[in-house]
């Protein structure tokens, strides 16, 4: 393979050569379904399109989504895949769809924890185990932002590196070792340390740089050392201090950031333009290019690593150990585990739209989407199911709110809460804010909040009646803050609902495609 | 370049009846068959380390002066020979990895006419200069007289049985447990020859079903170390590759995979000696066991492809650009080449493998 690859590659830049220039027998367009830590790469992508005069679209999700669409029955509609690792395409890709994958670049997971703070805890120029990482979260001195073991890779590695270091040095996490209550316990409490979670890597290093910016910062992040380069070059000009990496010494797992070809019987044309691509990707100049984002390239390309950055710890050449990963059935496993039991719970508050304009079809789906929430056997199988220990707060609203419904993630206490619902029937004038207001009020008033990641999700059709400062003013009374998530639905006019999100930092979610879809991606944040 | 030369057939034709004699001569001459021009195309399954060979293009044109064309597909060697949705694809000819393959082919009912072993590739251990360093301290690793690294691969599996640290093999750049990852057992073909190495090492000799009840746990526990599997031999050396040091330490692969893969572009290969960074290295397990590529013929026209494999200009060939050794484990053609200089001539300490019942029990076992 290697040597066939090569071959190609470089017949293949022979061929790009010739073809420069004209476009004779040029591809109209080509779809990628790409994680967000690729973004950075797309204009290099770009560039080989334009070259092609194809028109190349990128639809970012998270890894575990193109894993579980590529096992899904309608599959991927895109022409290519590039999650950030290969696994979940050996876990999810059980029909062979994908062809010709191959790593583009590695990215280990890492902490990056504020530089001050690093200090504080005595890890500048130190070996850090996540033993050490453990006692800070304990001890209340660090809490992190991380994505969702269940809809990212940055976080499903971070999470199942703390699972093989819990185990204590074991080679690798082999069927039985999660049934282990001590493991349990421990990645229980280095989870508690979250105090932000979202489904995408990206929008997570966005989070951290907003947050900086308007000084209400937070301690720490786990993404790709990538992406924390990309983050401290963004917070170098807003003077605020770096996020010093921190390689826990016990093993990181490490991104290998796969492009894959789908064969949707597009013709030859179509393949073409992806083996080429492949080639480009691979060619010096532009592996140079990739270097200087921070991504680690095979040892064999002759593009100079970045400079590493001492002062916050980086170094692409430095070698770290990674963990090995555990075979298929275990990987689910764990992240079973993670969505129904080990993740920091949530205390979510929804606020459904009942208004006149939701008759009909809004309503509908609104109750089916409500359905696959609260049915444990569907949630479950797109690992949004709610464990015991969330709490879910429903809160069916109009003109006004309409009532409150509470209830824990217990699958009879589901089952009740599911019960109060399909009652709700369409009808009045609409007013999120009150809503938004009434669900502030609960959560502010839960006893156990600050065990839990407290957020509101609204579900709206449309434009809202209502006093969007007065919910705003008492929003900043609540501390810690709870962002304000949005679902569109129908003609809906997003301006209120991008407002609320932006002052909360939050995000609005389209769901008016897939509406039980949009609750998933929002459940990741979540 | 087929009509051109479909041309030239017909062409003879018409000169006669000398012309008729010359085709007459040429009929019975199988390596000048493709001078005819009635090429015939071989479609059949192969394990994914001979995917480069059979793709060079000098490759190609001597199987094509054989009047053969081939459209060879890529599959595990395990699942060619028993996967009723391959089988049933009607290939002509099977290459496997293995000669039990041709045991295992004959009970799924394959109808074989000939099967013959074309080359051979013992099973190595791929790393990284560091290790080595490390193995070598630790007296895991000793050097031949020729410079040929070789491994106890029986201590190394005792140690990670054991538990054992990268630093108590005096492998201090890793953190961690040791371990080395082969493809998985039940679909490819290299895990599968290490998995009965791995067996015949514990059990202390050849097993038989005895020794595999006493010492399948064991075996089991060195595949269920490795987490995750590759299900290709091809894919699991190119994760070697791309991890490096740290996320690839060690790896279980073909004697050609590195050699082939120096070849197909000196110049990069001559860039990583030169650099500072660990370099990939190569490891004799000692002893080892033999990897044999047995053609499996099912279509009489496959026969030819027979013949043309084992003719000493194709041997020669897989041996200096792809490091494929011949029928008996022996080199064809000069030792002084490129390739001569990075492996060595003869392959000494191999164990047969265990009989096919004994693999597909341990398989069985290993997956379960």
């Amino acid at each position: 393979m290697p040597v066939l690859k090569s071959l190609a590659v470089a017949a293949l830049a022979l061929v790009a050569l010739a073809l420069a220039g004209c476009d004779r027998g040029s591809l109209k367009s080509f779809s990628f379904a790409a994680g967000s830590e690729n973004t950075v790469l797309q204009p290099l992508v770009e560039t080989f399109c334009k070259q092609r005069n194809t028109t190349c679209t990128f639809s970012y999700e998270g890894s575990l989504d193109i894993g579980l669409a590529l096992q899904s029955a309608e599959g991927v509609a895109a022409d290519a895949v590039w999650p950030a690792s290969s696994v979940w395409i050996d876990l999810f890709d059980t029909g062979r769809k994908v062809k010709d994958l191959t790593s583009i670049a590695q990215m280990p997971v890492v902490l990056g924890v504020r530089k001050s703070k690093a200090a504080e805890l005595g890890w500048i120029g130190k070996d850090v185990l996540m033993a050490d990482i453990l006692a800070a979260v304990k001890d209340k001195r660090l809490g992190f932002l991380m994505t969702s073991a269940t809809q990212s890779n940055s976080g499903a590695s971070a999470y199942l590196a703390m699972l093989s270091s819990a185990l204590g040095g074991k080679a690798v996490i082999e069927p039985g070792d999660l049934d282990d209550p001590a493991v349990r316990g421990t990645v229980q409490a280095l989870l508690r340390g979250v105090t932000r979670s979202a489904g995408s890597s990206g929008w997570l290093a966005d989070l951290y740089v907003e947050a900086a910016r308007s000084g209400a910062g937070y301690d720490a992040m786990w993404n790709y050392e990538a992406v924390l380069k990309e983050t401290n070059d963004r917070l170098r000009p807003l003077a605020q201090e770096p996020l010093y990496a921190i390689y826990p010494a016990d093993g990181v797992a490490v991104a290998d950031s796969p492009l894959g070809f789908i064969d949707h019987g597009k013709g030859p044309a179509t393949e073409k333009f992806f083996t080429e691509l492949l080639a480009y990707l691979q060619s010096s100049e532009v592996q140079k290019q990739i270097a200087a984002t921070g991504r680690r390239l095979p040892f064999s390309s002759d593009a100079i690593a970045a400079a590493p950055e001492p002062d916050w710890n980086f170094d692409p050449s430095r070698v770290v150990t990674a963990i090995r990963l555990p075979e298929p059935a275990v990987i689910r496993q764990a992240l079973d585990l993670y969505q129904g039991a080990l993740r920091k719970p949530s205390l979510s508050a929804l606020c459904l739209d009942f208004s006149g304009s939701m008759q009909g079809d809004g309503e509908q789906q609104l109750q089916a989407a409500m359905r696959f929430l609260l049915t444990p056997q569907e949630a479950s199988q797109v690992l949004v199911q709610w464990s015991p220990d969330d709490r879910i707060i429903v809160l069916p609203f109009d003109g006004g709110v309409r009532g409150g419904f509470e209830a824990t993630g217990d699958a009879e206490a589901q089952a009740a809460l599911l019960a109060e619902v399909v009652d709700e029937q369409a009808n009045g004038g609409t007013d999120m804010y009150a809503c938004a207001s009434d669900a502030l009020r609960r959560i502010a008033a839960a006893p156990d909040r600050a065990d839990h990641l407290p957020a509101i999700l609204i579900l709206t059709d449309g434009r809202s009646e209502g006093d969007a400062q007065a919910f705003l003013d008492q929003w900043r009374r609540v501390e810690p803050h709870v962002p304000v998530f949005g679902i569109t639905f129908g003609d809906a006019d997003k301006t209120q609902l991008d407002a609320l999100a932006a002052a909360t930092s939050a995000r609005v979610f389209d769901g008016r495609g897939d509406l039980a879809g949009a609750f998933r991606a929002a459940r990741g944040y979540n | 370049m087929a009509i051109s030369r479909r041309a030239f057939g017909l062409g003879l034709l018409g000169l006669g009846v000398a012309g008729t004699g010359a085709y007459l001569a040429l009929r019975d001459r199988p390596e000048l068959q493709g001078l005819l021009g009635n090429r015939t195309e071989l479609f059949g399954f192969i394990g994914g380390e001979k995917e480069a060979f059979l793709a060079d293009p000098d490759v190609a044109r001597m199987v094509g002066s054989y009047g053969l064309e081939l459209d060879p597909r890529v599959a595990g060697s395990v699942e060619m020979v028993r996967e009723p949705a391959l089988l049933s694809q009607n290939p002509q000819f099977l290459w496997p990895s293995s000669s039990i393959m041709v045991d295992m082919a004959r009970r799924n009912g394959v109808r074989i006419r000939r099967d013959d072993v074309v080359l051979n590739s013992p099973i190595v251990v791929y790393t990284w200069g560091p290790v080595v360093a490390g193995l070598i301290k630790t007296g895991l690793v000793t050097s031949t007289m020729d410079g040929i690294q070789q491994l106890d691969l029986k201590a190394l599996l005792d140690a990670i049985l054991d538990g054992a640290d990268w630093s108590a093999l005096g492998v201090d750049a890793l953190y961690g447990r040791s371990r080395i990852v082969s493809t998985d057992p039940g679909r490819s073909n290299s895990g599968f020859m290490f998995a009965g190495l791995v067996l015949s090492l514990l059990a202390g000799d050849v097993p038989n079903a005895t020794a595999l009840a006493e010492f399948g746990d064991k075996t089991q526990a060195i595949f269920r170390n490795m987490g995750l599997k590759s299900s290709s031999s091809g894919k699991l050396f190119e994760q070697y590759l791309a991890g490096g040091l740290g996320a690839a330490p060690m790896i279980v692969g073909y004697e050609n995979q590195l050699v082939e893969w120096i070849l197909a572009d000196p110049q990069r290969w001559a860039r990583i000696q030169a650099s500072a960074s660990a370099h990939p290295a190569v490891l004799y397990p000692r002893p080892t066991v033999f990897s044999a590529h047995p053609l499996i013929t099912i279509d009489p026209a496959a026969d030819r492809l027979l013949e043309a494999l084992t003719t000493p200009k194709l041997q020669e060939l897989a041996w200096t650009r792809h490091g494929f050794r011949g029928p008996l484990g022996t080199i064809t053609g000069n030792v002084e080449t490129a390739v001569g200089g990075l492996l060595p001539a003869e392959i000494a300490s191999v164990l047969p493998m265990p009989a096919a019942d004994v693999m597909l029990s341990l398989v069985d076992r290993i997956g379960a």
